[in-house]
């Protein structure tokens, strides 16, 4: 089979041409390649380190911060640009990312954050030492349909390899993957009396509770019945039919729930519960989601680097992954401030119920909020549906959002009425055209340190970054 | 103080487009006429009587989940959703919980699924499904109103003897994509296949369930004040012309 090398030449020259016509260069060459050589991926893979990052939410935050925490720790990362996480995406950093000159072979790692439909697909042809599951949530309908679907194909592909699993083991999809594969399964998750002090301090309050998904055990197809809840239908919960409940986590997070996770460096340990090592840290990108992404990355780090070194030096792998995360940067579109004279904007890409649940709770915690901003497309990368803006509990939040607040995009219309019908109303509204016009006021009110907070949809995001460039002639500051 | 009582059916297990939205906008337009209202989740393990509700919703959900709640529906609460239905209870049900009232679903591969049978309208299951936004004819005393929705369903429902069309379809396929009907009406009890949600940007609709409802708890000559729709208009408005095709599609 020599086809391995004109794939790879077709997908450089297809890369070059891409770059010349100014486009990015993402996905097609791997797509060039793929046609070319179909096994092209479990070529390039073969003998390679590779940790894979799959799951609804959170993916590119993680892929981000194990990332960041491999190359803390001495490690050669190459990883595929956020978003690019099909099987051509994929193909394309393979073939297109080339480790620094003389790089230690056995220092590369490969990071590679996953769509969780191509994992299914190719992790066969990965063959990864490490497979991490962040969580499954409902998101974009016209594409999955069935959240236990989505799970089996990730279980699928877990199986044809023969990978260490870390799973979630506060979200009872994710867990449950991990019953008939314990042998190979570490759990991670957020400390039980953690969770309750923080239902106890924070009640939710809402005029129409929101349902979470996988209400129901889908093996018995019995309510679970919750001790504590996290946020979704993450928490500790069990099945009254058949007893699986919550699996005890080797990676537990401890915080004091008084404290406010949307604050930068907010304080938090995760124990290392086999060997009792407590770890202090402080959130690098805040928000209480990244809480469970953080303790997601250190879990799964720990889990390769004690896969690549065995019992050696084993003792110590935990605490050097807790504090190389403390290198850990936010990203553009994870959290990232973008300093517009003394002011700031913060894009949160926002694309299922779930997500914008969480923003939209960080921004209402958020000290510097001055505006929000509310972004909704709907072309087929979004999901053609946005009726799930309906799911979403504004109602509890709504009083704590701030003072001003903007819709735009594609479906101003229905993000407006969602908006209103929560008891606010909002100071403007318009398609993306009118989007940076409608910043622009903002910025002019905006008090000197205080930040306008954007929550667009995936196209919505792309759409608004050109536009900030040109318009408010914001640099090309997204770029990784 | 009037007050409404709306049934919320299954909302643990469907939950799935958005249909909470159509509570919402049902509690809004009430509280804002300074009617109370009161909403019971009632799903697996929760008792209901005829009597207890004013206005009952049963929205659509996942497959897996369509199939816990069918067992309860049928076993357990079936006859008491059938007397209410016949009763005149004001009845919104949407997609899963419209099909659910029929007689049967017919899987593609043949296998059928018993419904309620509260309802003469069955349903036939098709590989393709259709996902789009809609747009929908209304008449409404004399009056033909657009309708804003989004559908989302492989399912064909025919419907039977004594079922009336609730809407037109003028944008998408409606109950089956074959005789331009979209949803049921029997008594005082809708179905239809929209998403979107359906109420919040269709208040004529909200407002009819409302007054249906008042009418048969405080008597035929209630009458539904006078309430602003400009939100709801101007949301309408811009979606219908995003669907139409007059909104420029950005990217």
């Amino acid at each position: 089979m020599g086809l391995k090398a004109p794939a790879k030449a077709a997908a450089l020259i297809t890369k070059g041409i891409l770059r010349v016509m100014g486009r990015g260069a993402t996905t097609m060459p791997g797509k060039v390649a793929i046609k070319l050589c179909p096994d092209i991926i479990s070529k390039c893979a073969r003998g390679q380190k590779i940790i894979t990052i799959t799951g609804t939410n959170g993916k590119t935050t993680t892929t981000h911060m194990i990332t960041s925490m491999l190359r803390t720790l001495g490690y050669e990362v190459i990883t595929n640009v956020s978003g690019a996480n099909l099987a051509s995406g994929i193909a394309t950093t393979f073939l297109c990312e080339k480790p620094s000159k003389g790089a230690d072979p056995d220092k590369i790692v490969y990071v590679l954050e996953t769509d969780e439909a191509a994992f299914a697909r190719i992790a066969g042809d990965l063959q990864p030492k490490v497979c991490l599951v962040t969580n499954l949530f409902r998101d974009q309908l016209d594409r999955y349909g069935e959240l236990t679907h989505t799970r089996d194909l990730i279980a699928n592909g877990i199986d044809k390899t023969s990978a260490k699993i870390v799973l979630n083991a506060d979200d009872s999809l994710v867990a449950s993957m991990g019953k008939t594969r314990s042998e190979r399964a570490t759990y991670f998750g957020i400390n039980l009396k953690t969770m309750i002090e923080n239902n106890t301090l924070h009640p939710n309050n809402t005029i129409l509770e929101a349902s979470s998904d996988a209400a129901f055990c889908p093996e018995c197809k019995v309510r679970y019945k919750y001790n504590a809840r996290s946020f979704g239908h993450l928490g500790d919960y069990v099945c009254p039919a058949c007893g699986f409940s919550t699996p005890s986590k080797r990676f537990e997070l401890t915080y004091d729930a008084s404290g406010n996770p949307s604050d930068e460096g907010f304080p938090f340990t995760v124990t290392d519960t086999d060997n009792g090592k407590v770890c202090d840290m402080n959130l690098k990108i805040a928000g209480s989601h990244n809480l469970y992404n953080t303790c997601a990355a250190v879990s799964a780090v720990t889990r390769f680097l004690e896969s690549e070194y065995g019992s050696e030096g084993e003792k110590t792998i935990f605490e050097q992954v807790c504090q190389a995360q403390d290198n850990v940067e936010a990203a553009f579109g994870r959290m990232e401030k973008i300093a517009v004279g003394n002011k700031y904007i913060c894009i949160l890409l926002v694309k299922n119920p779930v997500g914008l649940d969480r923003s939209l709770s960080f921004v209402a915690q958020s000290s510097d909020a001055d505006s929000l901003m509310l972004v909704l497309n709907s072309n087929t990368a979004d999901g053609k549906d946005v009726s799930w803006i309906w799911d979403v509990d504004f109602e509890s939040k709504v009083n704590d959002l701030p003072a001003n607040i903007y819709v735009s995009g594609q479906r101003y219309g229905d993000m407006m009425l969602r908006v209103s019908y929560s008891g606010r109303t909002v100071d403007g509204y318009g398609t993306l055209e009118y989007a940076t016009t409608l910043l622009k006021g903002a910025l002019k009110d905006c008090p000197d340190g205080k930040c306008i907070y954007i929550l667009p949809n995936y196209t919505a995001m792309l759409d608004l970054r050109g536009r900030l460039v040109k318009e408010l002639k914001l640099k090309e500051f997204w770029k990784e | 103080m009037e007050k409404l009582i709306i049934g919320h059916f299954y909302p643990d297990l469907l939950n799935l487009y958005g249909d909470r939205g159509n509570v919402l906008a049902l509690m809004r337009r009430a509280t804002l006429r300074g009617i109370e209202v009161e909403v019971k989740r009632i799903s697996i393990g929760d008792d209901v009587k005829n009597g207890d509700i004013d206005i009952g919703f049963i929205g659509g959900g996942q497959d897996s989940e369509q199939n816990i709640m069918a067992d309860d529906m049928k076993n357990v609460k079936g006859e008491v959703i059938k007397q209410m239905i016949e009763d005149g209870v004001v009845f919104l049900t949407v997609c899963g919980g419209y099909q659910m009232l029929g007689q049967y679903y017919e899987e593609h591969g043949g296998n059928r699924i018993e419904c309620l049978g509260a309802l003469p309208h069955y349903t036939k299951g098709e590989k393709e499904r259709f996902i789009n936004d809609c747009i929908y004819e209304i008449e409404l005393n004399g009056q033909k109103i657009k309708v804003a929705g989004f559908e989302n369903h492989s399912g064909r429902t025919f419907l039977g003897e004594g079922e009336k069309p609730f809407m037109k379809v003028i944008k998408g396929h409606g109950n089956n994509g074959q005789d331009g009907t979209e949803g049921v009406v029997y008594k005082n009890t809708f179905g239809t296949y929209s998403h979107g949600s359906l109420l919040p940007k269709n208040p004529v609709i909200t407002d009819m369930l409302l007054e249906l409802a008042l009418k048969r708890k405080y008597g035929e000559d209630y009458v539904l004040s006078e309430l602003s729709t400009e939100a709801e208009d101007l949301a309408r408005k811009q979606v219908l012309e995003y669907i139409e095709g007059g909104v420029k599609a950005a990217q």
